[in-house]
């Protein structure tokens, strides 16, 4: 097939109606069989677990009694929970607008460039979408160690004292966000300028004509015609950076006293943790669902509502 | 008119500056993304003694390939790297051709026919999207106990085949293929699965290169769900849970955890190296997962 078809064109949202008019329950059957393997893997390892873990936190777990909201109080009464909810919100807070931030100017250079360079530099930073928080946590050690890494190393050579990324708060945030901006950086860029070059160069013209400043350019046409971009990218950081743990469980184990703990490696830990009541830890990993939900609806409506007032 | 002339010198004059500062900016942007990577290469070559000492150089002193060695021959606690390697690339490559196969069918089915209760099928398929691993890690794990596959390869494999974004994403590209192949195709003695095989298949190597190389990423960087069960049979442990081993052990001897790290990311980026023009190009245009 030619690789220059676009992948998706607009036609492809215009729903065929001859095609769904000439099949139209003719062979039923077929469509059942092809969407069984699917259905049934789904149904198994997807919605009997989300049913499972809905029936468990109602219920006490060594007698299967039903407890009401026991397990929710548990779990809102665990401080360490709590905490780890208020760490994650800023650590999310910062990465979803410093990334917003650098990528759109980023992609903006990109834009401009639009020659042989600007491909390569596409191909370079996308690497680290392919790298794994787990083994970017490793490269970053070496980057970070205290008894040895480059800028402890740097430090010493101009006579300064070494710094800990591990025992103070502010620097084991950025030894956790830093890496999570390297990891996502390239990505985020990439959507970015796809949203920059799929606006109409006529929208670009007018704003010429009428003598708009670069400012007034973005803020009322390069912006507003990018907002479907936008809440993709954002939805998708809030609910990624909201589920982070693999990063803080090598850079930091959560620490220093619990400043950097998130939900999710907090219940991965308590899911290993025999002393630790497991469906109220159900219950715990019930509620970082439907906090990631919330917020993802507040995004989607502030968003959208916005529109409406513009149109 | 020289008015004009010289107005049209400076427009230039200052593109041409543009281009530069850009180029500048793009460059210095690409070094620091890079930077990480260049820097651990050669530090996966020091010695234990160098690889923390002060000042940390870039290059090696002492050239060394024990860190490879001693990676690759040694276990740690019956988990071996060089085995999670093979078991990490197999469950990967299984993984890929079936959640192509079973997320192209689910996709096909929606996308070209009409079956009674299909709105109500697709938004069961779609709310799952919206559910993280983590709210049904506890329950899965006593669903796969439940199946007895803890401990195989396919506890790594299956839970994880369909994914109602794969769906999504092949959907949206079916639909893009005109409605008159199919008749073709059904004229000349075609049946529902003769067309999927012969007409929908072959035209989709762009998406399935996409997913492919997602699918195979999520597979092989994946680490809570392998770490939780594979539990005895350590020797198919997959990759990132033998580093988060590793990385756990030798924080002494680091140069082992940078030898296995090189390895296990040079695999997905020589993917990407080899597909590069297609992801790239995927992106740009749907925003790609």
């Amino acid at each position: 097939m030619n690789s220059a078809r676009p992948l998706v064109d607009n036609e492809m949202f215009r729903l065929d109606k001859k095609r769904h008019n000439r099949f139209t329950y003719r062979n039923q059957w077929v469509a059942y069989l092809m969407l069984l393997p699917a259905f049934a893997l789904l149904t198994i390892f997807v919605v009997t677990p989300l049913v499972m873990a809905l029936i468990r936190s109602f219920q006490d777990y060594n007698t299967s009694a039903f407890v009401g909201l026991q397990n929710f109080e548990y779990i809102f009464g665990t401080d360490l929970f709590a905490k780890s909810f208020r760490n994650v919100l800023v650590m999310t807070a910062i990465i979803t607008v410093v990334m917003i931030v650098i990528t759109f100017l980023f992609a903006l250079v990109l834009k401009a460039m639009n020659n042989k360079f600007g491909s390569f530099v596409k191909i370079v930073i996308f690497i680290p979408f392919f790298i794994s928080g787990i083994a970017a946590s490793v490269i970053f050690t070496l980057l970070t160690n205290y008894g040895g890494g480059l800028i402890t190393s740097i430090l010493v050579s101009l006579n300064k004292d070494p710094v800990s990324f591990t025992s103070d708060e502010v620097l084991a945030y950025a030894a956790i966000i830093i890496p999570t901006l390297w990891l996502g950086f390239g990505y985020n860029t990439l959507v970015m300028y796809a949203g920059l070059i799929n606006i109409p160069n006529d929208y670009f013209d007018a704003a010429k004509i009428d003598g708009a400043s670069w400012w007034q350019t973005m803020v009322h046409v390069t912006i507003p015609s990018m907002r479907n971009y936008l809440v993709l990218i954002i939805v998708n950081l809030i609910t990624t950076s909201m589920q982070m743990m693999e990063i803080p469980l090598i850079m930091t184990e959560g620490g220093p006293l619990d400043e950097t703990l998130t939900p999710v490696l907090y219940l991965f830990n308590a899911f290993r943790d025999p002393s630790r009541p497991a469906n109220a830890t159900i219950a715990g990993a019930l509620v970082v669902m439907v906090v990631i939900m919330g917020v993802n609806i507040v995004v989607f409506r502030l968003l959208q509502s916005k529109r409406s007032e513009d149109a | 008119m020289p008015d004009m002339e010289t107005k049209k010198k400076n427009f230039t004059k200052r593109k041409i500056v543009k281009k530069i500062v850009f180029g500048l900016i793009a460059a210095l942007v690409c070094a620091l993304i890079v930077f990480p990577i260049i820097w651990m290469i050669p530090a996966a070559f020091k010695t234990r003694r160098e690889i923390w000492q002060l000042p940390n150089t870039f290059w090696p002193n002492n050239f060394t390939w024990d860190n490879f060695s001693k990676v690759l021959t040694s276990s740690l606690n019956g988990y071996n790297f060089l085995s999670s390697l093979g078991y990490t690339l197999l469950v990967s490559v299984i993984a890929v051709v079936l959640s192509l196969f079973v997320n192209m069918l689910a996709a096909y089915a929606f996308a070209t026919m009409e079956f009674r209760g299909k709105k109500a099928l697709w938004w069961y398929f779609i709310i799952t999207m919206f559910i993280p691993g983590i709210t049904i890690l506890l329950t899965s794990i006593k669903v796969v106990y439940f199946l007895h596959m803890v401990d195989t390869i396919w506890v790594l494999i299956i839970p994880g085949v369909v994914s109602a974004y794969n769906i999504f994403f092949f959907r949206q590209f079916f639909y893009g293929i005109p409605v008159s192949l199919e008749e073709a195709a059904t004229i000349d003695g075609c049946s529902r699965w003769g067309i999927f095989w012969r007409v929908f298949f072959p035209m989709s190597s762009t998406p399935m290169v996409i997913i492919g190389v997602t699918t195979f990423m999520g597979y092989w960087n994946s680490f809570v769900w392998p770490s939780l069960t594979i539990v005895n049979n350590t020797k198919i442990a997959q990759v990132m849970q033998v580093i988060r081993i590793l990385n756990s052990n030798y924080s002494s001897n680091y140069g082992i955890v940078i030898a296995a790290t090189l390895m296990a990311i040079a695999i997905p980026i020589l993917i990407f190296a080899i597909f590069q023009k297609k992801i790239i190009a995927g992106i740009a245009i749907s925003g790609l997962k």
